[in-house]
């Protein structure tokens, strides 16, 4: 049965790849659902060093590819699905490309990225031996619904495994998911004690500030960014847990890279990444977490750490016309705030294109641009072009919030309202969602080197 | 003049959706127009004086914190319908929409008491409306996204905000969306609702500014507020 499903998803893959529909992504596993919905698990059985899930709303991506990077430099043969498959029928996919005719697979581990709502799909087929979970934030509300469902779901997927789990200690309702992990020292919490001194942090809507239990208003005696920071509920109910894996100290934040120091398990490392931002330094201790669970040491992690590059879309570098083009996905309204707080809010302003689709992928409500601190930008903006199916609705939200941009639905037209506001040998900005991401690379990838989206 | 007060309704727990986008809206409206906006947040537990309110404005929320708000807002009750009576302009969304009528009822038969305000009552169900809305209403065309579980029914005589021509709105079968009772609107629309409904905002606006003595809104240039909601009435449901 392996052998036949193999035969025929493998067949309608090179098909679908052969018409130019997409990278065939997802269909194997979308047919191997139909003729052997536990494909994934008779595959995954062969993989000897088992199988890593990353979930969350923000980052899924980057820590992947930092902890990738780390399990490969240890020597690890390592398989991962591609973002923008993080269904169950994606991962499937994923195994089903890898695997011969027999079933069998050249990896040592296998390491996927997981949709929120689907990890209680994924988890029971692929049995993980480690699950990390990032952070949850508001995104799109039209496909998860509420926050707290999103969570549950979750906590799930954790319950119907045996993993060891990684989860944020500094996100309140991340932290509460340890309750869905029976059984003592099956739990690693990763956070930050470093106490910030950014400026220009602003005051945006909390997306979980009340206490995962009991609902009372949680007191914060420091906020990292969002509702991530140091937490206790006022009624006792429940406080932040201590992470065995801790930021220490930052020496080095600019827009290229950051150098930084972590506890592990009370040991001191020091580490250096070529990504800017908080939230990023949040990725890397989610993947320091699961690379120490994994039996990593710290410089086999430091050495990885320090040659990777972003993922696509996320803080992308490209050379378009002579111009720096930064590509940095903004999915939701923790994710666009990072954004500005990390590039744009309080500096000498660049060019900034904002493509804002609504389609499926997106989220088809873009009601969250309202929530997005867009005012901030205002006292020094430079030229911003709106741009995608809902351009428009990205131009209103910047008139009530101080600023007059351009406005080209077409992204090839904005692009050229871009490269125009930017002089050669200066920085630009691309701020996409998902889908307007995958347009504006293609649009790219026809002027510029720009690596291949189906890899 | 002194400041226009807008009382915001539990800003830290009914705040989905971008409906903080709603209140951006009014106030910078009154702003370009001259008047200077006062926002002041109603939370659960804290003495408010809805007497120096020219506006209230309450958003939907995640099922926890219309928890947290039900009980608080009862507490309020007799002081809210007080106002509304008085004819303090109202814009209610989603959940405080539901809050504000006679009560809802939730899929597993609790009763969750409102201040009836509003002559509605609401069900839970099993079926998420979820999609871009378009309704024609006594403000023109409105556009918004609604996302809801909740059916609410209007009893008889009560006005609703609109006729739906896309989406659902109040509950599958009335073909209605919203409500509207005196100066006190209510509706399932995000979208925000306002930033894209300029009609809509400058009504409650109109209505604030009449109370004040003013009785004429000086016209905006609403370019990008028609083009936007051009744009979202053109997308599928």
């Amino acid at each position: 049965m392996v052998t036949l499903t193999l035969f025929v998803t493998k067949l309608a893959a090179g098909l679908s790849r052969s018409l130019g529909r997409g990278g065939g992504q997802a269909l194997p596993g979308l047919i191997a659902d139909k003729l052997d919905p536990h494909l994934a698990q008779t595959l995954s059985r062969g993989l000897p060093k088992g199988v890593i899930l990353v979930t969350g709303t923000n980052g899924k991506t980057t820590t992947t590819k930092l902890l990738a990077e780390m399990l490969a430099a240890a020597g690890e043969r390592v398989l991962t699905n591609s973002t923008g498959s993080n269904l169950k029928r994606g991962i499937t996919s994923a195994l089903i490309r890898a695997a011969d005719w027999r079933g069998r697979l050249d990896y040592t581990v296998g390491l996927f990225e997981v949709d929120e709502a689907s990890l209680r799909q994924v988890a029971p087929e692929v049995s993980p031996k480690h699950i990390a979970v990032l952070n949850l934030f508001r995104d799109q509300l039209d496909r998860y619904g509420e926050l707290d469902t999103t969570a549950a779901m979750i906590g799930e997927g954790i319950a119907a495994t045996k993993a060891r789990i990684y989860l944020n200690a500094d996100d309140p309702l991340v932290a509460s998911l340890a309750r869905y992990a029976d059984g003592d020292g099956r739990v690693t919490f990763f956070g930050s004690a470093v106490q910030l001194k950014r400026a220009g942090t602003h005051e945006t809507v909390s997306d979980s500030d009340r206490c995962p239990l009991c609902h009372t208003r949680l007191k914060f005696s420091q906020v990292m960014y969002g509702h991530i920071g140091h937490y206790e509920c006022p009624r006792g109910d429940f406080v932040r847990p201590m992470p065995e894996v801790e930021l220490r100290d930052i020496s080095v934040s600019n827009l290229e890279r950051s150098e930084f120091r972590v506890e592990i398990r009370g040991k001191r490392c020091d580490f250096n990444i070529g990504l800017p931002g908080l939230y990023n330094l949040y990725n890397a201790m989610a993947a320091m977490a699961v690379g120490d669970g994994f039996g990593l040491g710290p410089e086999v992690m430091a050495g990885a750490m320090r040659s990777t590059q972003a993922a696509f879309g996320r803080v992308e570098r490209v050379e378009v016309e002579g111009r720096h083009v930064v590509l940095l996905l903004v999915k939701n309204p923790a994710g666009f705030t990072q954004v500005l707080e990390t590039f744009l809010i309080g500096r000498k302003q660049a060019a900034v294109m904002m493509a804002i689709n609504d389609n499926d992928a997106d989220g088809r409500d873009v009601s969250w641009l309202w929530d997005v601190p867009l005012e901030a930008l205002a006292p020094n903006a430079a030229d911003v072009v709106c741009s995608g199916t809902r351009a428009t609705d990205m131009a209103l939200r910047l008139k009530y919030a101080g600023i007059n941009p351009a406005v080209e639905e077409d992204f090839g037209k904005a692009l050229g309202v871009l490269m125009e506001q930017t002089r050669v040998g200066e920085t630009a900005y691309i701020l996409p969602t998902y889908t307007a991401m995958l347009e504006i690379r293609k649009l790219l990838s026809k002027t510029t080197q720009i690596q291949e989206v189906w890899k | 003049m002194k400041s226009i007060v807008i009382a915001h309704l539990y800003p830290r727990e009914m705040n989905i959706y971008g409906d903080m986008g709603n209140v951006i809206t009014l106030v910078k409206r009154l702003e370009w127009r001259g008047f200077q906006a006062d926002v002041r947040a109603v939370e659960p537990g804290r003495p408010f004086d809805f007497g120096s309110a020219d506006l209230v404005f309450g958003g939907g929320g995640q099922d926890s914190g219309q928890l947290v708000v039900g009980d608080d807002l009862l507490k309020r009750a007799s002081e809210l319908q007080a106002a509304a009576k008085d004819g303090v302009p109202m814009l209610v969304i989603c959940g405080l929409y539901q809050l504000f009528g006679r009560g809802f009822t939730t899929l597993e038969g609790q009763e969750i008491p409102g201040i009836g305000i509003i002559r509605a009552r609401t069900v839970g169900s099993g079926v998420r409306m979820i999609g871009n809305v378009t309704v024609e209403s006594a403000f023109g065309k409105l556009v918004g996204f609604e996302n809801h579980s909740g059916q609410t029914v209007l009893e008889p005589g009560q006005d609703a905000l609109g006729q739906v021509t896309k989406g659902y709105g109040n509950n599958p079968e009335s073909g209605l969306e919203g409500a509207v009772s005196g100066n006190v609107i209510g509706t399932y629309m995000h979208g925000p609702v306002l930033p894209k409904n300029p009609r809509l905002a400058d009504h409650l606006l109109g209505a604030v500014l009449k109370r004040r003595g003013v009785h004429e809104l000086v016209s905006l240039d609403d370019g990008m507020e028609v083009k936007a909601a051009k744009v979202a009435a053109g997308r599928p449901q």
